[in-house]
C-alpha cells in the first residue's frame, strides 16, 4: 500500500486538500487541467471575492496556490487529467493523461475529487432560460462577464462602449428552476450580485443600480456584510420581484416584471442588465463520477453518503468529493471540506496500515 | 367623491351636457404600469439628518401589522417606503402627517428603521416648504403665540384652581418661598380643557389628601413642545424647551411630576439632548402615587369592569406599565381587564406626533379614527369604563364613544379621575 494521495482539481477546494494532507505528513499528486492552479477565481477572472469580503481574487487565491506550488512534497501535474483509476483504498492505480498526449501511470492510497462546478449558461437550450436574450442583446450579461470587467476597472455599456447610467442584477438564474432540473440554489448568486453592485457604485458614482429578487439570500455574515451594506451605504435598489422580459427600446433594454412588494407591474429602462447565474456541476465533475462509477444525488451532483455529518465520503470506500463537485458551495464552504476531506484521507490509510500491523 | 384605488377613477356625481355619467358611467382605469423608480425621492428624504433610516427598510412588513394607521386605512410605514421608491414626494404627500410617532413599528422593526426620528425631521423640512395641515398649523402658531396649541392666553392657565372646593390648595411656586418635593407640571389640556381640568383638579384633591408637598408653574408654566417637535416644528420646541427650563431653573424643588406623558417625555428624554439642555429628575403622576397605595383611604367603591389604554408616551416610549394598572387595581371594586392590543403593544390613540392638531385633516384617508377603533375594542370587553392617564385620551375617547354610538355603553374616565372619586373626592364625574 501506498501513503500518497491523489487530490483532482486545482482549485480552492483542491489547493486546501492538498496542503491539508501534505501537512499531514502524507505526499499529494495534484492533477488539474488548466495550465495554471486556481480554478473558477483564476480561470473566469474574478475581481474580488465576497468571503473574505471584498479581497482582490488574485491576491486572496496565492494565499492557497504558494503553499503548494512551494511543498515538495506535493507534485502537480497541470493541463492533465485522470483519464482511468482501479484498484481499492491503499493501493489505486491512477492513469494521468497530459494535454499532449502523454500518460503516466501512479499509485495512490485514497482519492479527493475537487472538480468543482460550472457557471450556469443561461443560452441553455432548454428553452427555459432563454428569455432574457444572452445571446441576442450584447448589453445582457452575467455575473462571470461582469466580474471581469469590474477586474480590469471597465464597466461599460458593450453596444456602444458608453458608461452605463443604470445596471440591473436579475437573480436565480438557472437556479431554483423545476423546469430546467436545477431545483437548488446557488448560495453565492445573491452575496456576489450585492458585491458587484457595491463595485459599481464605488467605480461609478452616478450609476443607479437595481437587483430584481425572488427572496434575498445572504446568508450568515453576508446579511450585513453585503446586503445591508449594499443598501444602506450605497444606496443600491432591492426589488422584490424578478424581471421576466427584457426587450429592447433604442440603445436601451427595458426590464418588465412585477414589483411585488405593490402589486404592480414595473417596465423600467436599463442600460445593463446582469443575469445572477447560479452553479451547475462542471464538465470535469461529471467526468469522474462517470470515470470512477460513482453516483449522483438527485440534483447531479456527486453523492456523499453521510448527509450532514460526513459531508465527503462518497459510496466507494477511499475516494471523497469535496466543495462545489458535491453541490453548490462558496470558498467557505469549499476550504471547511477540503480540510475534512484532507483529514479523512490520510485516516483511512493509517487505519488500513495499522490493521495490516495487527494482522487483520 | 372620488374613488381611487390606484386602479381606477370615477366620480360618485358627474353629469356632460346635463347627462347623468354618474359612477361606473365614468371611470377610468389608471396605467398601473411602474415606469421608474424614483430613487431620487428616496434619497432626498435618507439626506435629511435625522432620515437615514427610510432608506434601511427591506420589505418585512412586520411594521405594517401593527401600525395603528393602517388598521383604518391605507399608510403602512414599509408601504410609504416603497411609495416613495416608486414616485411620492414625501415633502408633499398628505401621508407625511399620518404618523402618530406611536413607535409600534420601531418596536418590531429588524432594522431599526426609526419613524420617531425621520417623521419630524421631514416634516420639518416640508414646514420650511410650506406644506402643513391648516389645523396643525394653527396649533404651532397657537404655540409659538400663547405657550399653547389650544391659543388660551397664558393668564388664564391657572384658571381651573377658582373653582376647586375650599381646603384644596394648589400652590404656586413663586409665592411658596422654598424648595418643595415635587414640581408639578400641569400640562396644557389639564390647565385648559374643560376634561382636561377635572383631572388637574382630580389630582390636586388627591395631592392634598395625601399630604403631597407640591406646588406648580402656573403661569410661567409652557406648552411641553414634544408633540410640536414630533409635528415638525423643532424650533418651536427649542423655545417652549427653554422657556420651561428657564421657569424650572428659577425655584427648588426635589424632583418634577407630570400630568402627560409627551411632557414625561420631553423633560426626560428630549430637554437634556438639546444644547444648554439639562436633566431634571421627572416621574408621571402614576409613578409617584403608585409609592402613596398604602396611604389612600378609599370611602368609595367601583364595583365595574375596567380596562386601560396605555399612552404610547408613558408605555412604549417611556417603559412603564405597571403603575398605572397597580393603582388600577388598588382601587376597591374594580375589576381591570385588558384589551387586546395591550402594554408594548398597545393601540395608538391617534394623539401623538402632531395627531392631536391633524384630526379633520387625516380623517380624510382613514375609514375611522384610531381613538373611535379603540373604543370599539374597549367596549369588546366588557368594560364600563376605559381608563386613561394621558390628558390627550379623555376628550378624544369621549368623542369616540360618541362617534361609534357607545354613549350609555362606556365611559371615559382618567385614573386620577378614579382614585379621587373612590378617595371620596367630590368629582363632577361620578362613575355611577
Amino acid at each position: 500500500m501506498t501513503n500518497t494521495v491523489l487530490v483532482i482539481g486545482g482549485g480552492p477546494a483542491g489547493l486546501e486538500a492538498s496542503r491539508g494532507v501534505s501537512d499531514l505528513g502524507n505526499p499529494v499528486i495534484l492533477v488539474e487541467k488548466n495550465a495554471f492552479l486556481g480554478g473558477n477565481p483564476i480561470a473566469e477572472r474574478y475581481a474580488m471575492l465576497t468571503g473574505p469580503v471584498f479581497r482582490d481574487a488574485e491576491e486572496a487565491m496565492q494565499d492557497l496556490i504558494k503553499p503548494v506550488t512551494d511543498d515538495s512534497n506535493i507534485k502537480v501535474h497541470l493541463s492533465s487529467t485522470v483519464t482511468a483509476l482501479d484498484g481499492e483504498l491503499g493501493n489505486f492505480t491512477a492513469t494521468i493523461t497530459s494535454e499532449s498526449g502523454t500518460t503516466e501511470s501512479v499509485t495512490v492510497g485514497s482519492v479527493i475529487i475537487a472538480t468543482g462546478f460550472k457557471h450556469f449558461d443561461p443560452g441553455y437550450t432548454s428553452g427555459a432560460q432563454q428569455h432574457w436574450g444572452y445571446y441576442e442583446q450584447p448589453d445582457v450579461l452575467t455575473l462571470t462577464d461582469l466580474e471581469k470587467m469590474l477586474k480590469d476597472k471597465n464597466v461599460v455599456k458593450p453596444s456602444n462602449g458608453k458608461v452605463p447610467e443604470r445596471v440591473c442584477f436579475i437573480q436565480c438564474v438557472g437556479s431554483r428552476d423545476r423546469q430546467l432540473g436545477n431545483q437548488w440554489c446557488s448560495k453565492v448568486c445573491c452575496g456576489i450580485a450585492c458585491k458587484q453592485a457595491i463595485e459599481i457604485r464605488e467605480l461609478l458614482p452616478d450609476t443607479r443600480v437595481f437587483i430584481f429578487y425572488i427572496d434575498l439570500r445572504a446568508y450568515g455574515f453576508w446579511e450585513d456584510e453585503l446586503y445591508w451594506r449594499a443598501q444602506e451605504q450605497h444606496n443600491v435598489n432591492f426589488v422584490k420581484g424578478v424581471a421576466t422580459e427584457v426587450i429592447k427600446r433604442g440603445d436601451k433594454l427595458v426590464v418588465k416584471g412585477e414589483d411585488t412588494t405593490m402589486s404592480r407591474p414595473m417596465e423600467v429602462e436599463m442600460d445593463i442588465v446582469v443575469l445572477s447565474v447560479g452553479m451547475e456541476p462542471s464538465q470535469g465533475t461529471l467526468d469522474m463520477a462517470n470515470m470512477l462509477h460513482l453516483p449522483l444525488e438527485d440534483h447531479g451532483y456527486i453523492k456523499t453518503i453521510g448527509g450532514p455529518l460526513n459531508t465527503t465520503q462518497t459510496e466507494r470506500p477511499g475516494v471523497f468529493a469535496v466543495g462545489a463537485a458535491v453541490g453548490p458551495a462558496d470558498l467557505e464552504d469549499s476550504i471547511s471540506s477540503a480540510g475534512a476531506a484532507a483529514m479523512k484521507a490520510v485516516s483511512a490509510l493509517r487505519k488500513l496500515k495499522l490493521s495490516a500491523v495487527a494482522g487483520d | 367623491m372620488k374613488q381611487n384605488d390606484n386602479r381606477f377613477l370615477e366620480q360618485e356625481e358627474a353629469f356632460i351636457d346635463g347627462i347623468d355619467v354618474s359612477g361606473r358611467w365614468n371611470r377610468m382605469l389608471l396605467d398601473r404600469v411602474i415606469k421608474d423608480f424614483s430613487i431620487e425621492n428616496k434619497e432626498k428624504v435618507t439626506a435629511v439628518p435625522g432620515a437615514e433610516s427610510f432608506g434601511w427598510c427591506y420589505q418585512c412588513a412586520q411594521c405594517v401589522t401593527v401600525c395603528p394607521v393602517d388598521h383604518v386605512g391605507d399608510y403602512g410605514p414599509r408601504k410609504l417606503v416603497r411609495w416613495v421608491e416608486t414616485g411620492m414626494d414625501l415633502f408633499n404627500d398628505p401621508n407625511l402627517y399620518l404618523c402618530t410617532t406611536c413607535g409600534n413599528c420601531y418596536r418590531v422593526c429588524p432594522k431599526a428603521v426609526d419613524m420617531m426620528k425621520i417623521m419630524p425631521a421631514v416634516r420639518e423640512e416640508a414646514l420650511l416648504e410650506g406644506f402643513v395641515p391648516e389645523e396643525l398649523e394653527k396649533a404651532l402658531e397657537n404655540s409659538s403665540r400663547y405657550g399653547n396649541p389650544l391659543g388660551e392666553p397664558a393668564r388664564k392657565r391657572v384658571d381651573w384652581i377658582k373653582t376647586l372646593e375650599e381646603g384644596v390648595g394648589v400652590p404656586i411656586i413663586k409665592s411658596v418661598g422654598r424648595e418643595v418635593d415635587w414640581m408639578w407640571f400641569v400640562g396644557d389640556y389639564p390647565a385648559y380643557h374643560p376634561r382636561g381640568q377635572d383631572a388637574a383638579r382630580a389630582m390636586a384633591r388627591v395631592f392634598n389628601k395625601l399630604g403631597i408637598d407640591f406646588a406648580i408653574l402656573g403661569v410661567e408654566e409652557q406648552s411641553d413642545g414634544d408633540s410640536q417637535r414630533l409635528a415638525g416644528e423643532k424650533g418651536l420646541f427649542e423655545q417652549l424647551a427653554e422657556k420651561n427650563m428657564a421657569a424650572f431653573d428659577k425655584y427648588e424643588f426635589k424632583e418634577i411630576v407630570v400630568t402627560g406623558p409627551h411632557a414625561l417625555n420631553a423633560i426626560r428624554n428630549e430637554y437634556p439632548k438639546m444644547e444648554g439642555g439639562k436633566e431634571y429628575p421627572v416621574r408621571h403622576y402614576t409613578q409617584l402615587l403608585v409609592d402613596y397605595i398604602d396611604k389612600m383611604e378609599f370611602t368609595r367603591e367601583i364595583p365595574i369592569r375596567v380596562t386601560f389604554h396605555d399612552p404610547c408616551y408613558l408605555g412604549r416610549h417611556n417603559g412603564e406599565y405597571e403603575a398605572p394598572r397597580k393603582l388600577l387595581k388598588a382601587i376597591p371594586g374594580i375589576e381591570l381587564v385588558e384589551m387586546g392590543r395591550c402594554k408594548e403593544n398597545g393601540y395608538c390613540c391617534g394623539g401623538g406626533g402632531g395627531g392631536m392638531w391633524t384630526d379633520s385633516y387625516s380623517i380624510d384617508f382613514m375609514k375611522e379614527r384610531l381613538s373611535d377603533r379603540r373604543v370599539k375594542e374597549a367596549v369588546g370587553t366588557g368594560s364600563k369604563i376605559l381608563a386613561v392617564s394621558c390628558p390627550y385620551e379623555v376628550s378624544r375617547f369621549e368623542d369616540g364613544v360618541k362617534a361609534t354610538n357607545n354613549e350609555g355603553m362606556l365611559i371615559v374616565r382618567d385614573i386620577i379621575e378614579l382614585i379621587d372619586y373612590a378617595m371620596g373626592g367630590d368629582s363632577p364625574n361620578p362613575v355611577f
